[in-house]
């Protein structure tokens, strides 16, 4: 597929309120960062709150329908339609709510100064749908297509075990919670209190 | 404090700088160059009148993957042998070598552009330096103009490109020691291609009839 309109993109909504619009991953771009956000309704979040300091992307917010209120290292910004922020500073926080019906942000990133590779965060976005239908094979298959490019991501790792919690997969489980407390011990540290890992918790080899 | 200080800054689409292709059908809105993005290229294109183009009929040879976005108004483009109308809110994704075409079918339609090689760091092409400096230059802005040519030729100053635009340039601002010091230096970098180049290119007809102009190309 060579085109499409804003409005027939996927719909994702994101468990922290906002509906992630894929468009990358859409048209399997290799070259960049770029994906669209629409929010529920005025008032609710459509860019979450965060930072790029893990990736050390630059990014642009384009509003393209609508007005939305981004939060820029704590400074309030209200853009309409055809008005963007570049948020050069990647350790800055940022986020938006949007102000009108049907207001759509374009966001475009990328890590200055290297080819790009596709974020990690997206094969995780995307299997939010099969995970809330408790399709796991599904779920899991995401994680494992992304695995293929980064297959030592401690976050990608960390969450395909999740899902392999989830679907009964224990022992698939554990190899992969094992793997991504190795390359990061926050995530093993993080596994105990998670409650994917309620049915694999008493299992030996589950992070003490 | 200003914003780009504070590591963010805020712009209007509207604000950016307009400058006319040659022909006078298509604006090109320069975005990567105005806000410093470095990530990949970003540009908006604007076709004044319906029928005007918005994207030029090209190919990125081995080049570039490329997204379109229209902002405003509807165009008609032709993606290899596809053709579509794309009305405000499509997006266009053309992989490289794929011929593209957008022609305007509004006033004042507006289209984002962006682009980048898959698989390698980016850098900005020069051309959208030299497209300003031209630009400038024909609006009777030599200093902008020139200054737009500098920052190409500072970024990558082995490119014989760079050297050949700058030539052209001079030569059209009718400075003709400069023009034959940059067509030398863009000789140095690359003989073969100037000596093919050159000969033909209007933008020399000040200077083609100096005898250093034969010289120069070794002819």
């Amino acid at each position: 597929m060579t085109h499409a309109h804003l409005d027939d993109l996927d719909a994702i909504e994101m468990p922290d309120g906002f509906v992630w619009r894929p468009i990358r991953r859409r048209f399997d771009i290799r070259a960049f960062g770029v994906n669209a956000y629409t929010a529920l309704a005025p008032g609710e979040p459509i860019v979450e709150e965060h930072t790029e300091s893990t990736l050390g992307h630059e990014e642009i917010y384009l509003v393209l329908r609508g007005r939305a209120r981004f939060t820029v290292d704590d400074d309030d910004l209200e853009l309409s339609a055809g008005q963007l922020v570049h948020v050069s500073d990647p350790s800055l926080k940022r986020g938006a709510i949007a102000l009108d019906d049907d207001t759509v942000v374009l966001a475009l990133g990328g890590k200055p100064g290297e080819p790009h590779r596709v974020s990690a965060w997206e094969a995780m976005f995307a299997a939010v749908p099969a995970s809330r239908r408790e399709d796991w094979d599904e779920a899991i298959r995401i994680h494992e297509e992304a695995l293929e490019e980064q297959p030592e991501h401690p976050a990608l790792l960390y969450n395909l075990a999740c899902m392999e919690a989830r679907g009964g997969r224990h022992v698939d489980a554990l190899l992969h919670l094992k793997r991504a407390g190795e390359l990061d011990p926050r995530w093993a540290e993080h596994a105990r209190s998670d409650s994917d890992f309620a049915a694999i918790r008493r299992e030996p080899g589950f992070p003490a | 404090m200003t914003d780009v200080d504070r590591g963010y800054q805020v712009l209007s689409i509207d604000d950016l700088d307009r400058y006319t292709t040659l022909n006078g059908t298509q604006v090109l809105r320069p975005l990567r160059r105005r806000l410093g993005f470095r990530p990949f290229g970003l540009n908006v294109w604007v076709g004044e009148h319906a029928d005007d183009h918005v994207i030029e009929p090209h190919r990125e040879p081995n080049g570039p993957e490329e997204l379109y976005v229209v902002l405003r108004g509807s165009a008609r483009f032709t993606l290899g042998d596809e053709q579509f109308d794309a009305p405000v809110g499509t997006l266009v994704h053309a992989p490289p070598n794929v011929f593209r075409e957008a022609i305007a079918t509004e006033d004042g339609t507006t289209v984002l552009a962006m682009g980048a090689k898959a698989g390698e760091a980016f850098s900005p092409s020069p051309w959208e330096d030299f497209f300003v400096a031209y630009a400038e230059l024909r609006d009777g802005n030599v200093d902008r103009g020139r200054a737009a040519m500098l920052e190409a030729l500072e970024r990558d100053p082995d490119e014989w490109q760079g050297a050949f635009n700058a030539a052209c340039f001079e030569a059209l601002a009718g400075q003709t020691d400069a023009a034959f010091d940059y067509l030398r230096r863009a000789v140095e970098l690359d003989a073969a291609e100037v000596r093919r180049y050159a000969p033909d290119d209007s933008d020399f007809d000040s200077i083609r009839t100096d005898p250093r102009f034969a010289e120069v190309l070794g002819r």
